[in-house]
């Protein structure tokens, strides 16, 4: 790549920045408090958290029967949770790891809200296996910890345990990966701090970093080397997930296609809600000069691409369960299509079908309100493919006679709420304590389709330009 | 404390006292935390509670002991074997010994331990309301029958039919004494066929039935597999009639001609569904085109001729003297129509014995109206009233409360505060029968014992007793019973010469066979020239039909959760009675299944009228409709708080408070019967509703036509085939055949013994006496109608009832399911806890205390037998808790149960047979649903065992598996069910 002089590349940073006015506009957030409309919304978004931690301890203490499942139905809500936040969390790592690996370098606006994402939406997902079981404080069982109950051990054949092993891992290195990103930004608040208070937390947080060239070369090193971990991560955990279901006898989950078809709708998904916040983001915290229509774009790409995938999946399902000849699976998804649940089917065909196909317009691409919308559409499909499968397929699997249907009870649709409220309550936290934007990755792209005399920084990769970034001195 | 303690045990402690062990001491100390909440039961005080210092002979602690008596939930009289742990009975099960019942013991008989604990029985006498005690009660009852007797009012004794010799003799003793007479009437009544005998044999005769010996069956009516007379007896003749043994294959026709879905239609290789108004001119018809058979000329055929009647008189007549024809209507004509038929089939003597009938049933109505009449002039004096509940089972049963109100002096006998126990001025608790001596002949020359299995737990007195005490005698109801065995029983034998012996030999097998009473019926009386009139008529309105439910019986189960929360074979639905409607007339009224109407009766001068739910299901006229008896009983309320409590969590019973609604008052007296039919009922919507707890959503076997596969396809995991092609082909309706190749090595060895269960499907009837011997073993909660309906129920067995058409018959298909017990089990590689896990001998094993919950098992279970503790199901009745059966653990929230093949019982076997150093005999192991199949329909044993039974079953052609293409590979196998139909078109392999 040139030095970001080509005429052909629009800049990624609108607004003509220098790194003294990025440091400031995301810092000078964190400085001057919450607005308003912060506090509007979290209040809003603890009220939600708590509507659930209601449910959840209620359920705790009178059982999961407080739950609408039934002998037949064993997981509903709470597993379409679970899938539906693992595939929340997909973005995160994706824009993190991957696009990182391939240089796609519009990734540094949005790389932070979007991982930070991933860990709320992983921690959102991980309550529901827990909160699942009928004993939940015997979770811990599921772990192979040492213990002296002689041969008792864990069963490595359920994919339960690999789920749990999946998650776990995830979840790790995400946590890892962001931190990681976040040290040399925190060292900028740190420096920035007035208080004496937060200057020793954010001196803790960013791990002694001083800035110098030595600092800097191992922090690449670190963080290619996450991004390298975390990259078979992306692939592995919803693949995992889907196994959950793949590898049982249901029809309707017992089908191959499930890897490749929950990983693209996980990205599909998670793709479509980080466009949601950050289109919420932009607007309220006026970045609209860091989160361009550019940024806005490129994510609706991806969008098309993965819905695609998803499309493809479902036509295949369909396909192969005309083709077997299999008269249960025949009927899972004629019954998908067409029984008590079709609509949940026809919900999902429209969300995750139809709606990606109008973002192959530039003109709607670059209609905030309209992609705002497509994006929320996509989540609620999302969200209604995990129902679609995982409910009509265990309502009416083989023997008739034990066919049954499945109503959430109020107690699940409080809980559904206040997963949302648990992920959009650790989200504001997030913007109002840590920098959204990764300050120092953003500053590596400024110069990125701009004019070289405009660009008061020496030519060089990205990285070269952060050496300035978080000096001792103090900031630009 | 001390006699809680004494009561618990079981055991009455004398004052001499006699010394106990220290374990056993131990033991009863723990058991006195249990016993410490059975409050109020006062029986006669215990001055010493020593535990054992020296152990009883016949008690081991934690080693069962076992009592043969009979069971009182019906009058049929089946024999049982009461199982006693630690002094309580905690199980009971058909005796195989039984000359009636043979081994077989009915959902309702299986539930009666229950009764035994129950918290709500009558703990004292009761005097105008209040808790008295027996001596005020005795002195009092005799001051005011002298006044009775002196100002010469009548005495009347009015029951249910008593078929306890001892009873009847004390109670014929007693009115002989004070003057008066004993009244009996049933109310579900079938007087008229004692009545049709006494106008057809000279005698008010019930006949006792032999399906054993019928090649040919039809059914009128009669509900005899489910509910009518002697069902378990019934069950297992007229399994024993469809073997398929030998060639041709043994196997009896059976026709149904019934006006709502019964139980027994469910098992008819032929039914037809008709109309009350149509049974009258169908029978003659009938009796008309066997006379013509016989070659004498009928008389004009008043009937419409309906063409399936020709091949039915064919097939009788053809089986003539091998048939049996018998009608469940209380109707005196169509009885004597239906012994006309059976006359002239020369049935009379073979299928149907007169010399040796049934005392099933002596209920006389007339008389019950003459004392109606008697008692609104105010002619009674002391009403003693036992069995009975006039107020709740008769029409106009509101009367009642005026008509008692003349009376001077009325006694009641029973368990249970009821309707008609809080009019009464005395009211005398009666031990359950488990707790007490008694004896039953049912069937002439076959005498059943009741013993009691544990002293009385509350302060109550047997009937016999009572009577005797105001005779003037104080004697034990076992005096009275030896008494009345020494004078009339033991005469009746020749084999034993020495009366004790034959006491003690007649109470270890809780019967004795002796000759029956003499009995002379005479020859047919011509009834040619009576007139026969339906006893509906048909004016274009609705007709009702009233019927006892499986489970309900005439109410008096009432109170036993465990049958209330039984579903009903035909329907599936538990906790409710409902208006059956057929399709076609529900959409002609525009209702729904859960919709409230109103049946009005409009025959009547007084318009009578009951709301009850609806429910539509085929098979019947579209101008019936059948409402269950037995619900809406004082003392259901007892429900309300049933299952577990939460926010959504919603009652049991309906918007009164009472479980169901009461159908007696729809009843009619017609010719000085009770008639269970009516014609000329309307039916209006009260746009309310009333959701009924079905446990099955879909019913039909039948492939949505929209698969693709053409239409009429089944599904196959229900095998049948018809006679015809069975004969032709032993494996027929056999569905694809699956191979069962693997790349894999196998799994599990079975080494030793391999448990595996068959179902011959050809037997089973969907009585569900297994589901609830299943639930008193296992200790299987109930969960209250609301989880019901949530389908959270939790019996571990439960019975897949599907409809098929097949031509012009609807078919009903019964498929007992539980865990499969699959060698490749699809719930044991997904519990990420190991808490299901494969047993060295083929056993799909539950670990409680290791599951976590997960539920994965009961996702990736495709027979969805799985059963999930969504809650901590309430057993805060510590007396109720007695039962349970302490073999099996009582599972908390959170964990998943299912079968477990009874484990309890093969781990018992194996421990006998190991400490005799002998393998475990073939037999020797018998699951709880086995134990009480009337049918015999169910096999259990070692599959390694080349000579076992279920060893050869398999090799019959007739085994199949359910769904073996997912290669499970299940220990459950079924046998398919054949029906006796020429035709091939209605196998299951065509589809």
């Amino acid at each position: 790549m040139a030095d970001g002089i080509s005429v052909l590349r629009s800049p990624l940073i609108l607004g003509n920045k220098t790194a003294t006015q990025v440091t400031e506009d995301v810092c000078g957030l964190l400085d001057r408090g919450p607005g308003r409309e912060w506090w509007y919304a979290l209040a809003v978004s603890a009220t939600m958290l708590t509507m659930g931690v209601v449910a959840v301890v209620y359920q705790l203490l009178t059982g999961i029967g407080t739950w609408g499942l039934n002998n037949t139905v064993g997981w509903a809500f709470d597993i379409t949770n679970f899938v539906f936040w693992i595939g929340i969390g997909h973005a995160g790592t994706l824009i993190s790891a991957i696009l990182f690996l391939f240089r796609q370098r519009w990734r540094t606006s949005v790389n932070r809200s979007a991982e930070a994402m991933t860990i709320f939406a992983v921690i959102c997902a991980g309550i529901f296996p827990i909160i699942h079981m009928g004993r939940p404080w015997l979770a811990f069982w599921v772990i192979p910890y040492p213990n002296f109950r002689g041969p008792l051990w864990i069963n490595f054949r359920s994919p339960l345990v690999w789920d749990m092993f999946a998650i776990g891992t995830y979840f790790t290195i995400s946590l890892v990966f962001w931190f990681v990103g976040l040290v040399p930004d925190f060292a900028t608040l740190r420096d920035r701090a007035v208080s004496k208070f937060r200057k020793s937390v954010y001196g803790f947080l960013s791990l002694g970093w001083d800035g110098s060239n030595r600092t800097w070369l191992r922090y690449e090193t670190v963080y290619l080397l996450l991004a390298g971990l975390a990259t078979p991560l992306v692939v592995s955990v919803h693949t995992i997930v889907s196994w959950d279901f793949a590898t049982s006898v249901i029809p309707g989950w017992h089908t191959t296609i499930f890897p490749p078809y929950f990983v693209a709708g996980a990205v599909f998904s998670g793709f479509a809600m980080v466009l949601t916040l950050m289109i919420i983001a932009r607007r309220v915290l006026h970045f609209e000069e860091y989160i361009t229509l550019h940024h806005i774009e490129s994510m609706s790409k991806i969008i098309i691409a993965t819905g695609g995938i998803v499309a493809m999946a479902y036509m295949t399902e369909l396909f192969v369960a005309f083709y077997s000849g299999n008269e249960f699976e025949r009927f899972a998804f004629v019954n998908r299509m067409l029984g008590p649940y079709g609509w949940a089917y026809w919900i999902m065909v429209g969300c995750n079908i139809v709606t990606p196909q109008l973002l192959w317009f530039r003109r709607i691409r670059r209609n905030i309100a309209l992609v705002f919308v497509l994006s929320i559409l996509i989540n609620i499909g999302m969200w209604f493919e995990r129902f679609v499968i995982i409910t009509i397929s265990l309502s009416r699997d083989y023997l008739p006679a034990s066919w049954d249907f499945y109503t959430p009870s109020l107690v699940e649709v409080a809980t559904l709420i206040g997963s949302f409220g648990l992920f959009l309550t650790l989200f504001l936290l997030f913007i109002r304590f840590l920098p959204m934007i990764a300050i120092g990755e953003v500053k590596g792209v400024l110069s990125y389709g701009r004019k070289k005399s405009d660009d008061a920084a020496p030519p060089g990769t990205a990285h070269t330009i952060r050496v300035t970034v978080g000096s001792p001195g103090g900031p630009q | 404390m001390k006699e809680h303690l004494n009561q618990t045990a079981g055991v009455r402690i004398p004052d001499d006292g006699l010394p106990f062990d220290r374990r056993e001491f131990l033991r009863l100390a723990g058991f006195t935390f249990a016993g410490a909440a059975v409050a109020g039961c006062d029986t006669a005080r215990v001055e010493k509670a020593i535990p054992y210092l020296v152990k009883p002979e016949e008690i081991t602690p934690g080693k069962a002991t076992w009592y043969a008596s009979t069971c009182a939930g019906c009058s049929a009289g089946c024999g049982i074997l009461i199982k006693n742990r630690d002094g309580r009975p905690v199980k009971l099960e058909g005796n195989p010994e039984h000359p009636v019942s043979r081994g077989g013991l009915c959902a309702v008989g299986q539930a009666q331990v229950l009764g035994l604990y129950d918290s709500k029985r009558l703990k004292q006498p009761v005097m105008n309301g209040s808790p008295s005690d027996w001596q005020t009660l005795d002195r009092l009852i005799l001051d005011r029958l002298k006044t009775v007797r002196t100002s010469g009012k009548a005495i009347r004794f009015l029951s249910t039919t008593v078929t306890s010799p001892t009873e009847s003799s004390v109670i014929r003793k007693f009115l002989s004494m004070f003057g008066g007479n004993h009244v009996l009437y049933d109310p579900i009544s079938q007087s008229a066929i004692l009545e049709a005998h006494a106008l057809t044999h000279g005698m008010r005769i019930l006949p006792h039935y032999r399906f054993d010996l019928a090649e040919v069956i039809l059914g009128v009516e009669a509900d005899f597999l489910g509910t009518w007379l002697s069902p378990v007896e019934f069950t297992a003749a007229y399994s024993s009639g469809r073997t398929l043994e030998g060639n041709p294959p043994r196997c009896s026709h059976h026709v149904q001609i019934e006006s709502r879905y019964s139980l027994t239609g469910t098992r008819a290789d032929k039914r037809h569904p008709i109309m009350p108004s149509e049974r009258v001119p169908l029978l003659m018809e009938l009796v008309s085109l066997v006379e013509q058979k016989r070659g004498k000329t009928s008389a004009a055929g008043l009937g419409q001729a309906k063409p399936f009647l020709a091949e039915i008189a064919g097939k009788l007549w053809s089986a003539r003297g091998k048939s049996i024809v018998v009608c469940g209507s209380n109707d005196v004509d169509s009885q004597l129509l239906t012994n006309r038929v059976n006359e002239l089939l020369g049935n009379y003597g073979s299928t149907l014995d007169l010399q040796s009938p049934s005392y099933h049933c002596q209920s006389d109505e007339r008389e019950l109206q003459t004392l109606i009449e008697e008692l609104r002039r105010g002619k009674v004096g002391a009403l003693f009233l036992d069995g009975v509940n006039p107020v709740y089972d008769l029409p106009g049963g509101d009367d009642w409360k005026e008509l008692l109100s003349n009376v001077t002096l009325v006694v009641r006998f029973v368990e249970r505060i009821d309707e008609s126990a809080q009019y009464a001025h005395f009211v005398c608790p009666k031990p359950h029968p488990l707790s007490s001596w008694s004896d039953a002949e049912t069937v002439a020359g076959t005498i059943s014992v009741t013993q009691p299995a544990i002293a009385p737990l509350e302060n109550s007195r047997p009937l016999v007793e009572s009577l005797s005490i105001w005779m003037g005698k104080t004697v034990s109801s076992l005096e009275l019973m030896k008494e009345e065995w020494k004078t009339t029983i033991f005469p009746r034998q020749k084999t034993e010469k020495n009366f004790a012996v034959f006491w003690n030999q007649s109470v270890h097998d809780g019967f004795a066979v002796v000759a029956p009473r003499a009995h002379r019926p005479s020859r047919l009386l011509s009834s040619s020239d009576r007139k026969f009139s339906p006893s509906v008529t048909n004016d274009g309105g609705f007709q009702l039909v009233l019927y006892p439910k499986i489970s309900m019986h005439d109410g008096r189960h009432a109170q036993n959760a465990w049958l209330q929360e039984l579903p009903d074979p035909v329907t599936k639905i538990a906790w409710d009675n409902y208006a059956i409607l057929s399709p076609e007339a529900a959409k002609g009224l525009g209702v729904e299944s859960g919709d409230v109407v109103r049946l009005v009766s409009s025959d009547s001068a007084e318009p009578v009228h009951v709301e009850v739910p609806v429910w539509i299901q085929s098979g019947q006229a579209d101008q019936v409709i059948a409402l269950a008896l037995g619900y809406g009983r004082k003392g259901t309320d007892r429900f309300t708080a049933i299952g577990p409590r939460w926010i959504e969590g919603r009652s049991s019973v309906g918007p009164d408070g009472l479980v169901g609604v009461n159908a007696a008052p729809l009843l009619q007296w017609k010719d000085g019967r009770l008639c269970y039919e009516r014609g000329g009922i309307q039916i209006e919507k009260t746009g309310r509703r009333h959701a009924l707890a079905c446990t099955q959503t879909y019913h039909s076997l039948d492939t949505p036509p929209l698969l693709g596969q053409g239409t009429g396809d089944r599904r196959h995991f229900v095998q049948y085939a018809s006679l015809a092609s069975y004969t032709e082909n032993p494996s027929a309706g056999s569905g694809p055949h699956h191979s069962s190749q693997s790349m894999w090595p196998e799994q599990h060895q079975y080494k030793g013994a391999h448990w595996g269960m068959m179902i011959d499907l050809n037997a089973c009837t969907g009585c569900a006496a297994c589901v609830v011997g299943c639930q008193a073993e296992n200790n299987i909660p109930v969960v209250g109608k609301d989880e019901v309906l949530r389908n959270r129920e939790m019996h571990w067995l439960r019975i897949d009832r599907y409809f098929m058409q097949n031509e012009d018959n609807l078919d009903v298909a019964q498929q007992p399911m539980l865990c499969q017990h699959c060698d490749n089990a699809p719930c044991e590689t997904v519990c990420p806890v190991l808490a299901t896990v494969h047993s060295e001998e083929g056993l799909n094993q539950q670990v409680y205390n290791r599951c976590v919950g997960t539920r994965y098992c009961a996702n990736n279970c495709p027979y969805k037998i799985r059963r999930f503790n969504w809650f901590d199901y309430p057993r805060n009745d510590t007396k109720e808790n007695m039962v349970l059966n302490p073999d099996v653990t009582v599972r908390s929230r959170g964990v998943m149960e299912k079968c477990s093949f009874c484990v309890q019982r093969i781990q018992e076997a194996k421990i006998a047979a190991k400490a005799e150093g002998r393998q475990v005999s073939d037999g020797a192991i018998q699951t709880a649903c086995q134990q009480s199949c009337p049918a015999h329909a169910i096999v259990f044993g070692d599959m390694n065992d080349r000579a076992s039974r279920i060893a050869k079953l398999i090799e019959n052609p007739r085994s199949h598996n359910v769904l073996t293409e997912l290669e499970t590979r299940p220990s459950v196998g079924y046998m398919t069910m054949v029906r006796n139909r020429p035709e091939q078109s209605g196998d299951s392999s065509h589809g």
